[in-house]
């Protein structure tokens, strides 16, 4: 309820709405001056795509037909900053006929490093007990889908890894990873 | 020294107005019945700013990069005088705070202290717990050991199961495709300078809050249901027959010093973990998440296939969307636990898995490890052979022996007191004809000398 006073302090409305209005148009001006930027600062470098960048398994003579071996690959890309990138370990199996599969080594349950078992012929998760046979199929565990593969390519003789994509049961190509 | 204690406090009043703002603060009367259990939120307040001390102290020495991370801990610890106990204070304050801040929670609850008129006080109080939360999560990666990396990739791919907007948000949290340089920077700039901020800010508004309304009334007798047209009337009476807000700071003191001697003995006495440093290409590591995400890591367990979203992300969302809007939905005028069974009845079955789980989380199986060489030799060569071929076909992946392997099939320490060497075999080949609907794959490629062997010791197991 407005009394007699609060009524002589009180602005016309005309006014206040003028003055409202300004405020509001400033404050939104410096956050998106600010925010736009800032936004594309933060969170940009997590989504572009970096060119196709390949990683350098190794002479496909070091893959004996039908073993599935870890390798560490390399990275060939041209890096601007960290100047070393740390190499990446997959398992690399020669399916024979110059066919190779090359496994994702994270389980795609949560993540966690799964381990070949040459023994077993069998991939091992260590956290969920998820088990993949020799192709990467579920064979037991909460694993949603079959392992993660890498697209590959062979220049001269070498063996070189690109991007990684998940498959279905049928183990065809479904999506890229993190599409 | 007196008078010129009293010369400056003249100084205030006269400016200020301190004496009477003083007054009104510590002699304002604090509803009868609050106690000890009213001392967890001081506590955890005290212990937060313990936190935040010896966290700005690490700071100075610690690197927040992948090449440098884990050396200048290394540093720390090594070389800098009182590192490890600086170090320990943090760590070990972290699971502290964690715990006390989830029996400020349970007090709260139980009391029934978060209904009218302090229903945003808690909103604002799940906002904080979920913080603590988030420091531990953003926290445990800075070390950049193996813990801290393998446990930051499945939280990661974790908020990745999220309907929808999974990819993307599992790309921002980590700065780009995985878990490396722009993590480690995120993570450190989250902990540090974002969660401190709105941590702190979260903080005010609660105590501001606490201030204005004063403490909620204890449900004791005559206040065990309060309607919400009495509620002012009520706690008015009980204020009356309270204490003063300074005896009660009697209590928070003595309380948050016993804590905080504790923490300072486990910092003295237990060695704070750094494990090896970071390898994302280690495919032995067995990952572990911090005690207190135990629950949700195994609930894992439950959910497979195209389920698994749901312990991922549907439960732990329902529990936070219900922990929020609790004194929405919850608006009857019952305050004592005993006057509202269903609430009370709810909240300790959850408190109770969330106890199993975590408890199940602790004591887990041990990984399989080097040591089954070692064991095998002690046993005669028949068995060892047996023991071998469990080992090198994956056996420990899913079953325990004896506290080794993961837990994911049943427990086989014992399987030779139930099942005759028949019955394994038939079940080793084929279980799901044995069993219909045995999640265990079939061994019938196994070579049978390796297969006698392998029953000869599962059935030796009693």
């Amino acid at each position: 309820m407005a009394d007699e006073k609060n009524d002589v302090l009180l602005l016309p409305p005309s006014r206040r709405r003028f003055i409202a209005t300004m405020l509001t148009v400033i404050s939104g001006a410096i956050a998106s001056i600010l925010g736009v930027p800032l936004a594309g600062f933060f969170a940009l470098p997590a989504l572009r795509r970096p060119e196709r960048r390949w990683l350098e398994v190794g002479p496909v003579s070091d893959f004996a037909q039908g073993e599935i071996k870890k390798v560490l690959a390399k990275s060939l890309a041209a890096q601007v900053w960290p100047y070393e990138i740390p190499p990446v370990a997959i398992f690399v199996q020669n399916q024979g006929g110059g066919s190779f599969a090359l496994y994702y080594i994270h389980c795609t349950h949560v993540g966690c490093p799964v381990r070949w078992s040459s023994q077993a012929g069998r991939f091992f998760s260590p956290c969920h007990g998820g088990v993949f046979d020799k192709e990467g199929r579920v064979l037991a565990g909460p694993p949603p889908r079959p392992l993660d593969r890498y697209e590959y390519k062979i220049e001269k003789s070498v063996l070189y890894a690109g991007r990684i994509y998940e498959v279905n049961e049928k183990l065809e190509f479904t999506r890229w990873y993190q599409a | 020294m007196v008078s010129g204690m009293r010369g400056l406090l003249d100084w205030l009043q006269e400016r200020l107005g301190t004496r009477e703002q003083l007054t009104q603060f510590f002699y304002r009367h604090v509803p009868a019945g609050t106690g000890w259990l009213h001392t967890l939120g001081s506590a955890a307040l005290l212990l937060i700013l313990v936190q935040t001390v010896t966290g700005i102290f690490l700071a100075f020495y610690y690197v927040p990069s992948p090449e440098h991370a884990y050396d200048s801990l290394t540093y720390i610890q090594k070389e800098i005088p009182f590192g490890t106990f600086v170090r320990g204070l943090h760590y070990w304050g972290a699971s502290l705070i964690v715990v006390v801040v989830f029996l400020h929670l349970l007090r709260v609850f139980f009391m029934g202290a978060y209904k009218y008129p302090r229903e945003l006080s808690w909103v604002v109080g799940v906002f904080l717990f979920l913080l603590v939360m988030l420091f531990g999560f953003t926290g445990y990666l800075l070390p950049w050991d193996q813990k801290a990396y393998w446990a930051t990739v499945i939280g990661t791919h974790i908020a990745g199961t999220a309907p929808l907007v999974g990819d993307y948000v599992w790309r921002i949290l980590q700065g780009g495709e995985e878990v490396g340089v722009r993590t480690l920077g995120r993570f450190y700039t989250a902990h540090v300078l974002i969660l401190p901020a709105i941590l702190y800010g979260f903080i005010l508004i609660h105590l501001a809050m606490v201030i204005y309304q004063g403490i909620a009334p204890t449900p004791r007798r005559g206040l065990d249901v309060i309607k919400n047209q009495d509620y002012a009337r009520l706690y008015e009476a009980s204020k009356e027959k309270g204490e003063t807000f300074l005896e009660h700071l009697f209590r928070d003191g003595v309380v948050f010093f016993l804590l905080f001697l504790f923490l300072v003995w486990i910092a003295v006495t237990w060695s704070v973990p750094l494990e090896d440093v970071a390898d994302p290409t280690d495919t032995q590591y067995v990952p572990r998440p911090e005690w207190y995400f135990y629950f949700l890591f195994e609930l894992l367990w439950l959910f497979w296939g195209k389920w698994v979203p749901v312990a991922t992300f549907y439960i732990p969302l329902a529990g936070v969307v219900l922990l929020f809007l609790l004194p929405f939905y919850d608006r009857t005028p019952g305050r004592s636990p005993l006057r509202r069974p269903l609430a009370s009845g709810l909240a300790t079955a959850t408190v109770a898995a969330m106890a199993f789980l975590t408890y199940q989380g602790a004591t887990a199986p041990l990984p399989p490890a080097a040591t089954i060489a070692q064991e095998a030799k002690a046993l005669p060569p028949e068995l060892a052979k047996g023991m071998e071929v469990y080992d090198g076909q994956g056996c420990s992946a899913c079953h325990v022996v004896k506290g080794r392997g993961t837990a994911a099939g049943p427990d086989l320490s014992r399987i030779g007191a139930s099942r005759d060497k028949e019955w394994l075999k038939r079940f080793l080949k084929n279980p799901s004809a044995v069993k219909p609907g045995s999640p265990m794959p079939p061994y019938q490629q196994l070579p049978d000398e390796q297969m006698d062997a392998l029953v000869g010791y599962l059935a030796s197991l009693q």
